[in-house]
């Protein structure tokens, strides 16, 4: 066999066997069944966030810290106090807490409501300001894996922001006068490499006006 | 001895890059007890390894007198590809077929996407004697809407253990990125300076004219470089997908920046004939130590880039000033 043949042969089967290792053919309606009746079907942020309040967010604020407990945390050690509460998706200095507390109503503002701790710490509630993705992180129950691209994760965050300034803030402002006593579990968002401990606001999850 | 500029000169010339990166080193570990660990060394190494497969085809390009502005594009395309073909196949409803790809194919798929874009800007450089800077600027939004049309402008993610290995993964307690690229690089030094294409490639960005009359097919030359340089762009591409587990439509912007740097602070002459994948090499961990370093230092991302485009522009300044000497 001349010599060039040989090559050509050799290059040939070569070429076929890598092919033969690189597609496969399928009939598309048996892909279709196999990947579930949701394939191809646009990703529901409103549906998905609705389910994981009520059957994820709600139940786990019963494991939220202490909000007065986890503030001398802070200002004593700031890194046990990330490492054991904190939860992000991404890397980096912003950290997500979910946190609860009781308090005293002391100030009604347009944009917040304070309250006194009995630590004699002072925080704010968000009533009008309800954004960014501290309420979908502070949990740590969502992983960024469940998503097909960033842009369902985003959305997931603004339809639980819309859960909150519909179904939590409107009776947390008509029943929050000063000197109410509340029970509330939020979010809070704490930038690691630039701690201001004096300027946290909580986005409500779930409040209780007891009196 | 007595040490003259004339002794000492020689010297700075040939080994410039690595006393820069090692006066780099010791400033920066001064600076930060965290530079000089095991982890961030390996780190500083995984980073590296997209740049240096593409600076390595940017290298061959700039030593025939060329530039490839269209790597970062390239890369981000042939990521998608790669992506898009895994997670998705191809679907043909009109015939009822679909034409799934295993990781390899996938892989391949890609690779030849970036050989093909490449190949065509060889191809519109030789065809239509366009400035390379033209020509391949022109592939550099070819294939950056290519891409937002591949993806839709969505990232295509969740690729598999398999593929986010290429990434991710260790093999003999070495990163496989610093692997694959260490390859690329020996496959490259092999063919610079033992191969006929390596000594063509010389010869045409030293003198084209001349190459041409001593009968090197220099279209031809120019096209294989250009190709090549694609394809390594593209591996680049599946390397950042894989570590990711993502492709991204923005992926790759200006990595060609960091690439002509690190072939530049390499010592690779802009004028073309003159530089090394070796001092690539030096140039790509130089950019990477910087970008390392400034981070460690909680430098913020603006000052940053001003930091490397002043050591961009020392480097072109001293490659001028050797150029000159000569």
């Amino acid at each position: 066999m001349p010599k060039n043949t040989l090559k050509y042969t050799m290059l040939l089967v070569l070429l076929a066997v890598v092919a033969y290792n690189s597609v496969y053919f399928k009939r598309l309606d048996e892909v279709k069944a196999s990947a579930g009746p949701n394939a191809g079907q646009p990703f529901d942020a409103a549906s998905y966030a609705s389910a994981f309040w009520t059957n994820k967010l709600l139940p786990a604020t019963a494991k939220a810290t202490e909000f007065d407990a986890l503030l001398s945390l802070l200002k004593t050690d700031k890194e046990k106090a990330f490492n054991t509460h904190s939860h992000a998706l991404g890397i980096g200095n912003i950290r997500y807490f979910l946190v609860k507390g009781t308090g005293n109503v002391t100030a009604v503002g347009d944009n917040d409501i304070t309250i006194l701790l009995p630590s004699g710490e002072s925080v704010k509630l968000a009533t009008e300001y309800i954004f960014g993705n501290a309420v979908r992180d502070a949990s740590g129950l969502i992983q960024i894996t469940e998503f097909d691209n960033t842009m369902d994760l985003n959305n997931v965050s603004a339809e639980l922001n819309t859960i909150i300034r519909n179904k939590v803030v409107p009776p947390l402002k008509a029943n929050a006068k000063p000197g109410a006593t509340i029970n509330f579990v939020g979010a809070i968002e704490l930038n690691k490499a630039h701690l201001h401990l004096e300027t946290i606001e909580v986005i409500p999850i779930s409040v209780e006006v007891i009196r | 001895m007595h040490l003259t500029a004339t002794t000492y000169r020689p010297f700075l010339t040939r080994f410039q890059s690595l006393i820069a990166l090692f006066i780099l080193c010791l400033g920066i570990s001064l600076l930060s007890d965290k530079f000089l660990t095991v982890a961030n060394f390996w780190n500083v190494l995984r980073q590296i390894s997209v740049n240096v497969c593409i600076s390595t085809g940017m290298t061959l390009v700039v030593l025939t007198a060329g530039i490839d502005l269209s790597v970062g594009s390239v890369l981000a395309l042939s990521g998608a590809i790669t992506a898009g073909l895994l997670r998705n196949g191809i679907p043909i409803p009109s015939a009822n077929l679909y034409i799934g790809f295993t990781l390899l194919g996938a892989m391949l798929a890609g690779i030849l996407t970036g050989s093909a874009l490449g190949w065509f800007n060889g191809w519109a450089i030789t065809r239509f004697k366009l400035p390379p800077f033209v020509a391949t600027l022109a592939m550099l939004t070819i294939a950056r809407g290519l891409t937002m049309l591949w993806t839709e402008g969505f990232p295509i993610t969740g690729l598999g253990d398999s593929f986010t290995f290429l990434g991710t993964g260790w093999f003999l307690g070495i990163p496989v990125p610093v692997w694959l690229s260490g390859l690329i690089v020996a496959m490259a030094v092999l063919v610079t300076n033992k191969t006929r294409l390596g000594r063509y490639i010389y010869a045409i960005g030293g003198s084209e004219s001349a190459a041409r009359l001593s009968g090197v097919n220099i279209d031809r030359i120019k096209m294989a470089v250009y190709t090549i340089a694609g394809g390594l762009a593209a591996i680049g591409g599946l390397l950042v997908t894989s570590r990711l587990d993502s492709a991204q439509p923005n992926a790759g912007t200006s990595y060609e920046l960091d690439s002509i740097a690190a072939v530049v602070i390499g010592g690779t002459s802009l004028s073309g004939g003159r530089g090394s994948i070796l001092g690539t090499v030096q140039g790509a961990i130089i950019i990477g130590v910087l970008n390392n370093g400034l981070v460690l230092l909680n430098v913020s991302p603006f000052w940053q880039q001003v930091v490397k485009g002043f050591v961009i522009l020392l480097a072109v300044i001293i490659d001028k000033r050797t150029e000159k000497n000569e």
